[in-house]
């Protein structure tokens, strides 16, 4: 069984997320702030943390650092009310592996962090069109081109998911198979995680308001 | 009927009083602020201590005032606003005057001057109003005493000989001094804590916008799920409307953001999706969202039948997709602006809608080819719909959006 930490610094929320997840996961530990997700991830050891933007003492890029310097190696999936590009790369940039709101169905949910533990990147409509409004900037200067530009079929895959397609939808319309799908979406998300570009930055901070 | 009276003898209000309340009496009275009536007593006080007599006789005269009498506001006195400054000062000159003509021993220099230091001192220790109690009661008596001192100061140096005048004056330098040490640390903390005061204040203020509005929007809608708890479509579409309400408000006051994207006019596409998908949620109640890249302004004549058929869309899906949410995705190019509306209902076939079916053919269709846009419609039994619109932009917006795009 999968174990999976809860971060929220909402009580209620941590008790809605765990009422739809207790069924299929080993829920090992609950944080409400940074310094507590912190310990409890690195006490516990999660496969899983499924963690807010927002927390009292900083955000979940501090926790992913927290736990990263404690060498624990948990796999985070964002979940948040926060639609703010800049929270949203943000997150993903230090290496959140999926990012989903809080409106997400409960069964899709437990899906996403069963994707995300198999080491897959799970992407909602609006994060896909966050990375396709990031990369779609024009670029200055020295660009890589294996890290700073999405390739048409990755494009076309982010285009679909915008557009509330679902991995095996987009399989079938782009006659490719999932595991296709799989492995663009993963490549789109080591690209946002990996490129230099200041345009990325710059990008997420001209878009506060989505 | 009597009508009110047009003359009671002036009223003392302690409220409002510095001294004795004569200045405020006077002044409301005559109608113009206190202030110049009391700089009238002072100018008196100074020049020849006529301004304390007057002082003190109007303060017995007025304060066996009937109070019992019934609530008198007073006419102001004179025709005009400039009238009765004119007055003031002309009744001013002449006491000024008549004191020259009257050398006593009572209303010598030395007391003069020194009463009405004194005066001034209190006056400027009174009037600093905005402290509370207790610390204003410090303040106060801090400066009034100062200004005793150095008024005390002056009388003895005017009263007596230059070389009394010599010693006294220096210590009455030095004990301002002293003041100055032991009171000077006091004033400043007083100054700093009303410093704080007035920023706890601007915080209470913002705390108490926030909690209006938290008190307009949330609240109210929270109460309304409680009262629609049985019916879960209501209830998530009253949740949702009041998020997005909620994002708006918080979002709209922050900072904007750089000049490339400013989707604050009213054709900016994203807007008017937002708008759009409201209304439909809001119509419908079925949740939609909306995903918008590269945003840009859409010239009126695109936007208006674009968002016609978008509408037509989301309100189709709405109506016969029985799907539980409905996503829009946009995406401006440089070039020609798409817009995809999808369900993942029941589907239909697009070659077995009646001819006679308005809605796709007109609604749809129609109007994305007077744009000389396409209108596509993708749709599988079982698994859903979707339209897709595309338009091309005018040449004239395409460099405008190139800019956006930067």
């Amino acid at each position: 069984m999968i174990r999976v930490a809860l971060v929220d610094d909402h009580a209620v929320v941590r008790a809605g997320v765990r009422a739809e997840l207790e069924e299929y996961f080993t829920i090992v530990g609950e944080a409400g702030n940074v310094a507590e997700a912190i310990d409890v991830i690195a006490s516990s050891r999660p496969d899983v943390v499924v963690c807010d933007v927002h927390l009292p003492g900083g955000n979940a890029p501090a926790v992913i650092r927290g736990v990263v310097d404690r060498g624990v190696t948990s796999t985070f999936l964002a979940l948040s009310v926060s639609d703010a590009a800049e929270d949203v790369i943000a997150v993903i940039r230090a290496g959140a592996r999926g990012y989903v709101t809080k409106t997400i169905e409960g069964a899709d949910l437990v899906d996403a962090v069963r994707r995300v533990h198999e080491g897959d990147a799970v992407f909602s409509p609006r994060l896909a069109g966050f990375v396709l409004d990031a990369f779609s900037a024009d670029l200055d200067g020295p660009v890589d081109p294996e890290l700073d530009r999405l390739t048409a079929r990755e494009q076309e895959v982010m285009r679909l998911l915008a557009r509330g397609y679902a991995y095996k939808e987009v399989a079938r319309r782009l006659s490719i198979s999932i595991k296709t799908v799989e492995t663009h979406a993963s490549s789109v998300l080591r690209k946002l995680q990996l490129s230099n570009r200041n345009e990325l930055t710059r990008w997420a901070a001209n878009r506060r308001i989505i | 009927m009597l009508g009110k009276p047009r003359w009671q003898r002036p009223r003392l209000d302690p409220d409002e009083a510095l001294l004795g309340g004569v200045g405020h009496a006077l002044a409301t009275e005559i109608g113009v602020p206190a202030l110049v009536v009391r700089i009238c007593f002072v100018l008196l006080a100074i020049g020849g201590g006529w301004g304390l007599f007057v002082y003190a006789a109007g303060w017995l005269y007025l304060r066996v005032a009937p109070v019992e009498a019934e609530p008198y506001v007073p006419d102001p006195k004179g025709p005009s606003e400039t009238a009765r400054y004119l007055a003031i000062g002309m009744v001013t000159t002449g006491l000024l005057m008549l004191a020259r003509t009257i050398p006593s021993q009572l209303f010598s220099d030395a007391i003069v001057f020194s009463a009405g230091l004194f005066a001034i001192g209190v006056l400027i220790a009174w009037s600093r109003g905005s402290l509370s109690r207790t610390e204003s009661m410090i303040t106060r008596l801090a400066v009034a005493s100062v200004f005793a001192v150095v008024a005390l100061g002056l009388f003895l140096a005017l009263a007596f000989s230059t070389l009394a005048a010599a010693v006294v004056s220096g210590i009455a330098l030095a004990v301002l001094g002293v003041f100055g040490v032991l009171l000077g640390p006091t004033i400043v903390r007083l100054a700093s804590d009303l410093g704080q005061e007035r920023l706890n204040r601007a915080r209470a203020d913002e705390r108490a916008v926030m909690a209006a509005h938290l008190h307009d929007s949330v609240l109210q809608t929270l109460a309304l799920v409680q009262r629609h708890s049985d019916n879960p479509a209501r209830t998530a579409q009253l949740a949702r409307r009041q998020e997005r309400e909620l994002r708006q408000w918080l979002y709209a006051s922050a900072p904007s953001t750089s000049a490339r994207s400013t989707p604050s006019s009213p054709q900016s596409l994203r807007q008017l999706l937002e708008q759009l998908a409201d209304k439909v949620e809001e119509r419908h109640e079925i949740p939609v969202e909306v995903v918008v890249v590269g945003d840009s302004n859409l010239p009126f004549a695109v936007a208006q039948p674009l968002l016609g058929a978008c509408r037509e869309a989301l309100t189709n899906a709405a109506k016969h997709s029985g799907a539980k949410q409905i996503d829009v995705f946009a995406e401006a190019h440089t070039d020609r602006v798409e817009v995809f509306v999808r369900d993942t209902g029941c589907g239909f076939l697009p070659d077995e809608v009646a001819h006679d079916r308005h809605g796709i053919v007109d609604s749809i269709a129609g109007r994305m080819e007077r744009i000389s846009g396409t209108a596509t419609i993708h749709s599988t039994l079982g698994e859903g719909t979707e339209v897709e619109l595309s338009a091309p932009l005018p040449s004239s917006e395409t460099s405008e959006n190139k800019d956006n795009h930067q």
